[in-house]
């Protein structure tokens, strides 16, 4: 995924859609928005989804390998194996990962407006993450779709951004949209430091020079 | 003074004739009782009840984990002593130590059951292997290791009179059992060494917090462990001498034992000097030195590292077992014990966690994972709901600042 921090308006729709489609409650969220300020002292808006790293740390740590790095490079859970350690979420650089502290009665809220949930809801006692929708890209490339170009193949985040901040496709395929705008513009990814290789891309806002 | 088996002169008149040793067992049942209310509470109403959340994922319940885990390290380090070097002086207090043991693993088992989401998918390690996981090889080490200690503690229970007379073939199988002991002492060992470091591990390889990323904890965590369960180990049978009035070691392996957990706690200070000189003092990692600063700022952190860890934890319980004028007196050595056990290595993670919480979430069980002025202003003012967006604040910070300073 590609975030262009010079688009985005900051206006949480990729946000609500997420925790509409996911049935993600507030104090939950996989994907979160907030404002920083560049060093110039421009103001700018930034989300965060799960990075879904190739040398995820949280992958690692998981004694029951719950959660997996798929072979296009998402990373899931397998939620009836999760026993609930709350390893992956200490060791997570982003805080990418919430846990089911209690259950939960009701949808998280956000249906009526931004779309009904397409997925169950995670029992009391595992953790979860943003799964790039991957209930989407798994039925879309079975019918033939292209994740990022079929909107019915793409993450909800993705689709709702109405000033289209966020690209959705296949890094491995060097002529898909993504990989192209990666090899032509400036991109930075959050920590780099720390080896995880996360697959989310930024391309800086307005007054940050990389 | 005594010799073992001997009757204690009772020098404290009026405590003499209280009968101690059934008020300490309804004490026991006391608590037991609160302990079982209180799992029943958390198994039915779920984690919520403990007041971790996402900011703060591991709290103090992890620590108590762990801190029973340590209790075993008596058992392995003076089964050692008195199996494998073979110094039979030591196999008196080795059985102690096998009893402590059982009690802190099978304690700390039950404890995590409680603190997984999922108890009735406890099993999950033993079938689901990652074996890249610090928790898994955990996992798998202290079931062994509980096995190794139900072994080394099967005889006593066959040999007690109360079997013996039900059970015929008791004492012969205790007795196959004895003859296993120096093979059963090596794989203790060797599992010993190996989970009691991994532990240390488990917070020493997460690269995300700064403060626990490094080399030095799985060392650090071994030899507190060796030298807490031994001072921990001798505590409890003092204080069973106290209850039941009577010598079960003599003064000479009691100074012994004494000596041995003193100078490891030494041992161990060492090591805990260097690890604070080269993290803190001859080096700068910023996210290190920003999360520091951060929890000194905000709470008691580096009061509670020197008096309470340093001081009271490790320096006082050494001096008094290594002065052969206070050991010899039941209350220090029990004071020391204790206190030893209590500071061990994992309390430095206990306080991360603890004063983060008082934090209210500016630093968050991140143990430590964040940082900076402005974030701490920025996350007081959206409040711990929102906390999570600062830690990407920091990231990002870091994110952008990281590709400035790399060439090209």
């Amino acid at each position: 995924m590609l975030i262009d921090l010079k688009k985005c308006i900051g206006c949480d729709y990729c946000v609500y859609a997420c925790q509409a489609i996911n049935d993600v409650p507030d104090d939950m969220r996989w994907n979160v928005h907030f404002v920083d300020k560049t060093e110039t002292g421009n103001v700018f808006h930034i989300t965060r989804p799960c990075m879904h790293c190739q040398d995820a740390p949280c992958v690692s740590v998981c004694p029951v390998v719950a959660t997996y790095v798929r072979e296009d490079g998402i990373v899931i859970m397998d939620y009836d194996r999760c026993i609930g350690c709350r390893y992956c979420q200490v060791a997570c650089p982003y805080g990418a990962r919430t846990f089911n502290w209690e259950s939960r009665d009701g949808a998280s809220g956000y249906q009526a407006q931004w779309g009904a949930a397409e997925v169950e809801r995670r029992a009391r006692g595992v953790v979860e993450k943003c799964t790039f929708c991957v209930h989407r890209i798994d039925r879309g490339l079975a019918n033939g779709l292209v994740p990022g170009v079929d909107r019915a193949a793409t993450p909800a985040c993705v689709n709702i951004c109405p000033v289209e901040a966020r690209v959705f496709g296949d890094l491995k395929n060097p002529d898909s949209k993504i990989s192209r705008l990666i090899a032509t513009q400036p991109t930075f990814r959050l920590r780099e430091d720390l080896g995880a290789e996360p697959n989310v891309y930024y391309i800086p806002p307005e007054g940050m020079s990389l | 003074m005594s010799t073992a088996s001997q009757p204690i002169e009772t020098t404290r008149g009026a405590g003499a004739s209280l009968p101690i040793f059934p008020i300490w067992l309804g004490i026991l049942g006391i608590m037991l009782v609160i302990g079982l209310v209180s799992a029943a509470f958390v198994l039915i109403e779920g984690l919520e009840v403990t007041n971790l959340s996402n900011e703060v994922p591991w709290g103090l319940w992890i620590t108590i984990d762990l801190a029973a885990i340590a209790l075993g390290a008596g058992a392995f380090s003076l089964s050692a002593i008195a199996y494998i070097l073979r110094v039979k002086s030591y196999e008196r207090i080795a059985r102690v130590a096998v009893f402590v043991g059982l009690t802190g693993y099978t304690s700390a088992m039950l404890a995590l059951v409680m603190d997984i989401g999922r108890p009735d998918r406890f099993w999950h390690p033993t079938v689901y292997w990652n074996i890249h996981s610090v928790l898994w090889e955990i996992t798998m080490c202290v079931i062994f290791y509980s096995m190794v200690l139900g072994i080394e503690f099967g005889p006593l229970v066959l040999e007690s009179n109360l079997v013996k007379s039900r059970f015929k073939a008791g004492p012969r199988i205790a007795h196959q059992l004895h003859r296993l002991t120096p093979v059963v002492a090596i794989v203790g060992l060797g599992l010993s060494l190996l989970h009691q470091s991994s532990l240390g591990a488990t917070y020493g390889v997460l690269v995300a917090r700064p403060i626990w990323f490094k080399p030095s904890l799985p060392v650090m965590f071994i030899v507190s462990a060796v030298a807490a369960g031994a001072m921990f180990t001798l505590a409890m049978t003092v204080f069973y001498e106290t209850l039941r009035r009577e010598r079960v070691i003599t003064l000479q392996l009691r100074n012994s034992v004494a000596a041995f957990g003193g100078l490891t706690m030494l041992a161990y200070l060492y090591l805990k000097l260097w690890d604070y000189l080269a993290t803190t003092y001859y080096s700068h990692l910023p996210a290190r030195i920003d999360d520091l600063n951060l929890l000194a700022r905000t709470t008691p952190y580096s009061s509670s590292f020197w008096l309470v860890e340093v001081l009271l934890g490790a320096l006082v319980p050494a001096v008094i077992l290594l002065s052969p004028r206070l050991r010899r007196f039941d209350a220090w050595v029990i004071v020391a014990g204790v206190a030893g056990r209590g500071r061990d290595h994992r309390q430095p993670l206990e306080r991360d966690a603890l004063w983060v919480d008082r934090a209210a979430g500016l630093v968050a069980g991140r143990g430590g994972g964040l940082p900076h002025q402005q974030l701490s202003t920025r996350a007081g003012r959206v409040g711990r709901g929102d906390w999570r967006a600062g830690l990407c604040l920091d990231d990002v910070h870091a994110g952008v600042a990281l590709p400035a300073t790399l060439p090209g």
